[in-house]
């Protein structure tokens, strides 16, 4: 038998025409035994990493980079990188032609090939158009010795001829010729699959794509026992030939940190501890503890050994950058809380506050490049990646991409479209793919939506559906994950144009990235750092006073007892439901408490159920026991049940005896397992490691169960630091500067879990004074003025006014030298449209001028806009008496333009039919006791039902004394879905129950009250 | 009525429920939400999507129906009918008994039905729309009638109506208050007029409903006659005059039927259709000819009356330019006439075309179809070599250049199944494998997917046949199949 290597294959990186992963195709060719495989998607090499991953793991002889283009004249070839001259070549030619065209397409003719790719080699695909058209002559001359005619034979009922045409052809252009398969599946089955994405290609039903699909499944890496019945020796032999004179493998890419980082003369290791040290003396100006001070010294070492310098630097550009322009930032990752990004002002993470947090710097062993994310201003991250763009440049800067697959309803939609099902056959299944369905497509939801699962047509759906998921659709571009690097990005990469205008991602995802060691910022963006930046703001022109992130109080008792009463609706991360519960049992006193809190109430510890054993024990109702004393080091910080992520990882290398290499492959595989179904060879080694240093069984068994647990949603000690001390900060100011803490949030909405009506009356039941938005007082965004006491009340703002433009408002604000006296003044002293007007009728924000909202809207109906020559004419008119708009009328106009009211809380209005039904109050519930049978009913205003509640939905109440909260159970949510889905008013019947300060109620009956409220609409909340 | 149903109705891409039944609304589906919404609630609901066409149709039977009535109908659409019925309410004894027959006739239809009688038609349209069952006689009594009504029953645009409800103002009455100049300042002159014009201030004239024309022409024979060369004459200047009556208001009809009367029997009907609509003379006399030649009369004929069908707008033909390229495949006249008249002479079922499919599978690459039927758009039967996405468009390269598939002249409907000697495929004599195997694996998405190995093959006698083979690992596989000869 001949061997034989695969020299064209696509992959499903190839979007919708390749229908196998990389990784499968990888693994395929080496379970065949061939000799090489080549990826060579579409003018892409989005999938190559994983291709080159899977290669490794599965013993691959040989994986080969390459990329085939139909180039304009519909010229076909295959480009293969010989080294790494070459590969970068090849990323040029692929940036060069999707540059040239819009987003998921590419442009490349035969200018684009001049330079002649030196050090690629070329297969050309002749497809049936046997003869080199004259317009594609030039291939012979640019590509001289480097070209091949590729043989294809997939059993077309042509492969005589073919073969014996090419085979002249390739004696009169004196070229070689090479057998490939244009592989587009691993295995045949993988047909119907293909087919598929071809119909959803064209944008045709299958019965309706003809010619544009395949006449058979050849297309597959066929045995080389299939191989040698097809195709002659010696084009099999000329495979290998090539494959052999192909060396190079992506371990060969280095990454290049930016040079202009530091000044002549310097270099990055002086550079950075010079900068060090000046931070540190600026941190501690009276002299800097011994222990923080050897610990930069040996953070600084193993940064030396490591070569990591340039990426300190260059995090530290950019963070000097937002600090420059005010912007607030703050760092987190494994490198972020590291004593030298303190001195560095990186982080406001005082190393000495995190006395208890074990050091997990980087690892000198692992090999892992440090992990620094930096979070800013939602508002202005635009700024920081401005400014990258223009200090690297587009050719040395670009984001990471993220793939975007299909999930469950996407795949649902365009394969069942391919099929020939209906839009509402295919709007009832995804539909009924509710939200909170996760990812598996269920028979059940079938019959759910009509069909039946048993139908060949759906079974058909549902198996090429399963097939599809997790196929690659498109590239995105990632949040805030920025690549630099010293030379032309392009050659490391290549680079395409994003759906936004100016910006560019690379072909490679963060994982991509993170596999071959190569290192990216991550430049994000953070809703509360705006808003306590704001409130800062808003504090320092208020009353003068300044805070910083690292100057607010620390551990100020007062603050934790806001905490432990659950009281933290708007602050950072504690404020969900799930959280708000947590806090009066979890009762965090310090700082580090919070980085519990923060990291505990998350899908991972649920579901490996850690939280109830760590509240056992730090009430002391369970002792801690450790089974030895390495693990007592790891866990004695939680004590002894393992919360994060770094503690999973330490508990393998300390008590399983993995390395750390493999250890850091355990957290990957823990991310991937239940798509992979397993955490395969992982399972074995873990739990017979721990039986070998004398654990128990039962012990792995536990620690092995926590590990699947955790997921992908195991959260980083290092990370929950950082987010601590937002929480804290967050804290302190709805504590001590409630107004001004309210007055921040809303004037960064959107962002967090609650409604400006909820933050509102929150800030009220706390003693805040609010005023209402008017066009005579309010400015743009909400603002504090001064009342009797001191003490500030907050003005709504103009930006609360729903249809008003922020140029209108400014206007607004602006012309108000004195104050607007009438409409039609105001119309002329701003020239406001009638729309505005109308906005600020409907605000209530025109009430100083004109007094109740049904007489300013006739008001504003009947303004004539001011023409130059007649400026100010009042000509009289007829005032009818129009009836005053009742409270109810008000109260429904607040909350359709303000999003809020200052008026009565709506249930306040139908309280009197709500005592008729013995309807009891969110505040009473403080008083019942615990198991008894009541009713309450309220506003909706959030549904959650988080993948980790085992199908329980946690919905809010609010009345007019404050909210209630109810568990719905799964049985309970489907037996009454409807007014589950649908209620905006909602009753409930249900048992209380009562855990010290948590309050919840266990929903029996719902009922739909919302014809009560008439058009009152609020908006519920979802969250899943 | 005992399935949830709700009608729907898209709009900018957006399908939401118009009326819900009593079993749908039981579950919380009424109008408003949006399908997807509805099937959230209801995964079950039947659905229809609302066809305006078909609703105009209904109310247009309707007006045709209420002429018994009252010699004024006039249409509102979608839903209203306005009859006068000031003079014809004597007819009835009165208008009571004339309501009541207008309604029971409407319900015994199966429509719900909201009547209300005024003197000025948007009084009784408004009082209906509000579902006010009242008769008011006296114009002066309108105001008092009119006051109460809600603002939305005036339907008058969502901008209007939500403006005057954010002043408070919901009724009729509220906004007849509101002084006239700052009314029509704010709210146009139009609606001004428009209030005026249902309290009776102005008059408010209406287009009338006339039903539509149809021929209808007799030919009374002074004695029986059964001579079908004069039967045909007649029919001949029936259809004279109805083509002066088609061409006079610019249509064509699709159908006619001749009724021929017997003086001892009942009438004979014979009806004739055509493709296209159609008034010429010499094409309906050339059908008539065809099915009278055929038609045995029980007795002989004593009157003969021509019906012409509903008639529809002319389309007039026009000859294609001829250097234009053929976009879509446009019918030859001539073609079109031959296949009605062979129709009509050995059945409908007995004619019909052939047309290609762009296929892989051999069994549908060429299909019949009904010889009337226009031909299915198919985007890839003619230009699929200029189509302009190359990328999978593999058989119209195939087709274009160098090297081709050969594909049978001569396809068998069904495979005949071969004898084989050792394995060997026989057709009067063995089989000598050519060419192949060109392998088809495909149609899996219709249940009638093939996977086969096809062969050029020749015999002794040198016959090129296509024959295959299964693929798969059944005993089956190992049979061998004709397909198709080349010619």
């Amino acid at each position: 038998m001949t061997a034989y290597a695969e020299l064209h294959a696509l992959s499903n990186f190839t979007f919708l025409r390749g229908a196998s992963h990389p990784e499968e195709l990888v693994e395929t060719a080496t379970k065949l035994g061939y000799e090489a495989l080549a990826i060579t998607d579409e003018c892409s090499v989005s999938g190559i990493v994983r291709a080159h991953m899977a290669a490794k793991e599965s013993g691959l002889k040989k994986l080969i980079i390459g990329s085939e283009f139909r180039l304009e004249s519909a010229l076909k070839l295959v480009v293969l990188a010989q080294n790494r001259s070459g590969y970068a070549a090849l990323c040029r030619l692929i940036t060069r032609g999707r540059r040239a065209a819009k987003k998921g397409s590419y442009k490349l003719n035969a200018e684009d090939f001049r330079d002649g790719l030196n050090d690629c080699l070329v297969l050309w695909v002749p497809g049936n158009q046997l003869l080199l058209g004259a317009e594609d002559a030039w291939i012979t001359e640019v590509f001289r010795d480097r070209l091949w005619i590729a043989v294809e034979l997939l059993a077309d009922g042509l492969e005589r001829l073919r073969l014996e045409r090419l085979q002249h052809l390739g004696q009169a252009l004196n070229l070689p010729l090479v057998a490939s398969g244009d592989v587009h599946m691993h295995c045949r089955e993988r047909r119907a699959l293909q087919d598929t994405l071809t119909a959803i290609r064209e944008g045709v039903t299958l019965d309706r794509a003809g010619f544009a699909l395949y006449p058979n499944g050849e297309r597959y890496l066929r045995s080389q026992e299939t191989l040698c019945k097809s195709y002659p020796q010696e084009l099999l032999q000329e495979t290998i030939r090539i494959a052999d004179s192909i060396q190079f493998s992506l371990d060969e890419l280095h990454y290049e940190y930016p040079d202009e980082l530091v000044p002549k003369g310097e270099t990055p290791t002086t550079w950075l501890r010079y900068l060090t040290e000046t931070g540190m003396r600026k941190r501690w100006p009276a002299g800097t503890p011994d222990k923080v001070a050897k610990l930069v010294e040996h953070e600084l070492e193993l940064i030396r050994e490591l070569k990591y310098e340039p990426f300190f630097l260059t995090v530290y550009d950019i963070v000097s950058f937002a600090r420059s322009q005010k912007i607030l930032c703050q760092g987190r990752g494994s490198a972020a809380n590291s004593a030298v990004c303190f001195c560095l002002g990186i982080t406001e993470v005082d190393p000495d506050r995190m006395a208890t947090l074990v050091e997990r710097f980087i690892s000198r062993e692992r090999n892992e490049p440090p992990d620094i994310d930096v979070d800013f201003e939602h508002e202005r991250r635009e700024e920081v990646i401005q400014y990258l763009y223009q200090k690297y440049g587009r050719e040395r800067a670009a984001l990471a991409a993220t793939v975007i697959t299909y999930r469950p309803r996407s795949a649902l939609r365009d394969i069942g479209k391919a099929l020939g099902l209906s839009g509402l056959q295919v709007d009832r299944l995804a539909r009924s793919m509710q939200w909170w369905d996760g990812q598996e497509v269920d028979d059940s939801r079938v019959l759910e939506a009509g069909l039946d699962p048993a139908s060949p047509l759906i079974r058909r759906l549902l198996y090429l559906v399963r097939q599809a998921m997790g196929f690659p659709r498109h590239l995105s571009q990632h949040v805030g994950g920025f690549v630099i690097s010293n030379g032309p990005l392009s050659e490391l990469v290549p680079v395409e144009n994003a759906t936004m205008a100016d910006r560019t991602v690379i072909q490679w995802e963060k994982n991509d990235l993170e596999d071959l060691g190569l290192l990216k910022v991550d430049v994000l963006g953070l809703g509360m750092l705006t808003a306590i930046r704001r409130s800062f703001d808003l504090i320092r022109d208020y009353d003068g006073r300044e805070y910083t992130l690292a100057t607010v109080p620390a551990e100020d008792p007062l603050v934790y007892d806001m905490i432990c009463d659950g009281d933290t609706m708007g602050v950072f991360q504690i404020e969900s439901r799930a959280q708000m519960a947590m806090l009066p049992r979890l009762k965090p006193r310090c700082y580090y408490d919070l980085v519990i809190e923060v990291a505990i109430i998350r899908p991972g510890p649920i579901q490996g159920d850690m939280v109830h054993p760590y509240l056992r024990r730090r009430s002391g109702e369970e002792a801690v026991e450790y089974p030895s004393d390495e693990v007592r080091d790891v866990l004695q910080r939680t004590l002894g049940v393992p919360i994060f992520q770094e503690q999973v990882m330490q508990l393998a290398v300390v008590a399983a005896g993995f390395t750390p290499g493999e250890a850091d492959r355990l957290r990957r595989a823990m991310a991937a397992w239940k798509r992979r179904g397993g955490l395969g060879p992982f399972e074995e080694k873990l739990i017979r490691g721990m039986r070998e240093r004398g654990y128990e069984e039962g012990f792995a068994r536990q620690i092995f169960q926590q590990i699947l647990g955790f997921g992908e949603y195991g959260f980083p000690e290092s990370h929950s630091a950082s987010f601590a001390l937002l929480v804290y900060v967050s804290c302190w100011l709805k504590r001590h500067e409630p107004a001004a803490f309210t007055c921040a949030l809303l004037n960064s909405q959107p962002m967090g879990f609650y409604s400006a009506s909820q933050l509102t009356q929150d800030a009220r039941r706390h003693g805040v004074p609010v005023r209402p938005a008017d066009v005579n007082e309010s400015e743009w965004d909400s603002s504090l003025e001064r009342t009797q006491n001191g003490k500030p009340a907050l003005r709504l703002g103009l930006r609360q006014v729903k249809g008003l433009s922020e140029a209108a408002g400014q206007v607004i604000v602006v012309k108000r030298e004195r104050p607007y006296t009438s409409i039609q003044q105001l119309l002329e002293r701003t020239a406001l449209d009638r729309r505005e007007l109308s906005a600020l009728a409907a605000a209530g924000a025109l009430k100083s001028l004109a007094g109740h909202r049904h007489k300013v809207r006739w008001t504003v109906a009947g303004v004539e806009e001011p023409t130059p020559l007649f400026p100010s004419l009042d000509r009289y008119e007829a005032t009818p008496m129009l009836r005053r708009p009742t409270e109810g009328q008000d109260i429904v106009a607040d909350y359709q333009s303000l999003g809020l009211t200052l008026g009565r809380h709506p249930v306040a209005l139908i309280r009197e039919y709500l005592d008729a039904w013995r309807y009891v109050r969110a505040a009473d519930l403080a008083k019942l006791s615990s198991g008894k049978l009541i009713h309450i009913a309220g506003l909706v205003i959030t549904k959650q039902r988080p993948g980790t509640a085992s199908g329980v939905t946690f919905v809010t109440l609010e009345d007019e004394t404050g909210c209630s909260n109810l568990v719905v159970w799964k049985k309970t949510a489907e037996e009454q879905r409807d007014v589950l889905l649908n209620a905006r008013l909602m009753g409930v019947q249900g048992e209380l129950q009562k855990e010290g300060k948590v309050i919840h109620v266990i929903a029996r009956k719902l009922l739909d009250h919302s014809a009560l409220l008439g058009e009152l609409t609020v908006k519920s909340r979802n969250f899943h | 009525m005992d399935e949830a149903a709700a009608v729907f109705e898209e709009r900018q891409g957006i399908r939401k429920i118009l009326l819900a039944n009593v079993k749908a609304r039981a579950t919380g589906i009424g109008p408003g939400l949006t399908v997807n919404a509805a099937l959230a609630l209801l995964p079950t609901l039947k659905l229809e999507e609302r066809n305006p066409a078909r609703e105009a149709r209904v109310l247009r039977s309707l007006a045709n129906w209420s002429e018994k009535f009252t010699a004024f109908t006039s249409i509102d659409a979608p839903s209203l009918l306005l009859l006068e019925i000031a003079g014809s309410q004597r007819l009835f004894g009165g208008i009571k008994p004339l309501r009541e027959r207008i309604i029971r006739g409407l319900q015994s239809q199966g429509f719900y039905v909201e009547v209300a009688i005024a003197p000025t038609p948007l009084a009784a349209t408004w009082l209906a729309r509000a579902g006010k069952k009242v008769c008011v006689r006296d114009a002066r009594n309108l105001v008092g009638r009119l006051a109460p009504l809600p603002i939305h029953c005036l339907r008058w645009p969502e901008a209007i109506c939500h403006a005057l409800k954010g002043m408070g103002i919901t009724t009729v009455g509220e906004a007849l208050r509101l002084p006239r100049q700052g009314f029509a300042k704010r709210f146009s002159a139009a609606r001004l007029l428009e209030l005026d014009r249902a309290l009776g201030r102005l008059p408010d004239p209406r287009v009338s409903y006339r039903s539509p024309e149809r021929f209808v022409a007799d030919f009374d024979l002074n004695e029986e006659e059964s001579d079908s060369a004069l039967l045909l004459n007649v029919c001949q200047e029936l259809l004279v005059k109805l083509e002066r009556f088609l061409l006079s208001r610019q249509m064509a009809v699709q159908q006619v039927e001749f009724v021929f009367f017997h003086l001892q029997a009942p009438a004979t009907h014979l009806a004739l259709g055509c493709v296209r609509a159609d008034r010429a003379v010499q094409h309906w006399f050339d059908l008539a000819e065809i099915k009278l030649d055929r038609l045995m009369f029980s007795a002989p004929v004593i009157a003969i009356q021509l019906r012409g069908g509903e008639g529809q707008r002319f389309a007039a033909e026009t000859d294609p330019l001829p250097f234009c390229k053929q976009e879509r495949p446009q019918r030859n006249t001539s073609i079109v006439h031959l296949a009605e008249r062979l129709s009509a002479r050995i059945g409908d079922e007995a004619v019909h075309g052939v047309m290609t499919v762009a296929e892989h599978r051999p069994q549908y690459a060429w299909q019949r179809r009904n010889a009337f039927d226009d031909v299915p758009h198919c985007a890839n039967v003619p230009g699929y070599q200029d189509h302009p996405d190359v990328s999978g468009l593999l058989e119209g390269i195939r087709r274009t250049n160098s090297i081709v598939l050969q594909r049978p002249l001569w396809m068998l409907q069904d495979p005949e199944k071969l004898v084989t000697e050792q394995g060997i495929p026989c057709y009067q004599g063995r089989l000598k494998l050519l060419d192949g195997p060109e392998r088809l694996e495909t149609g899996w998405w219709d249940g009638d997917g093939i996977a086969r190995d096809y062969f050029v093959a020749c015999n002794a006698r040198g016959a090129h046949l296509w024959i295959y083979r299964n693929r798969g690992k059944d005993r089956d596989c190992r049979s061998w199949y004709l397909h198709g000869m080349f010619g």
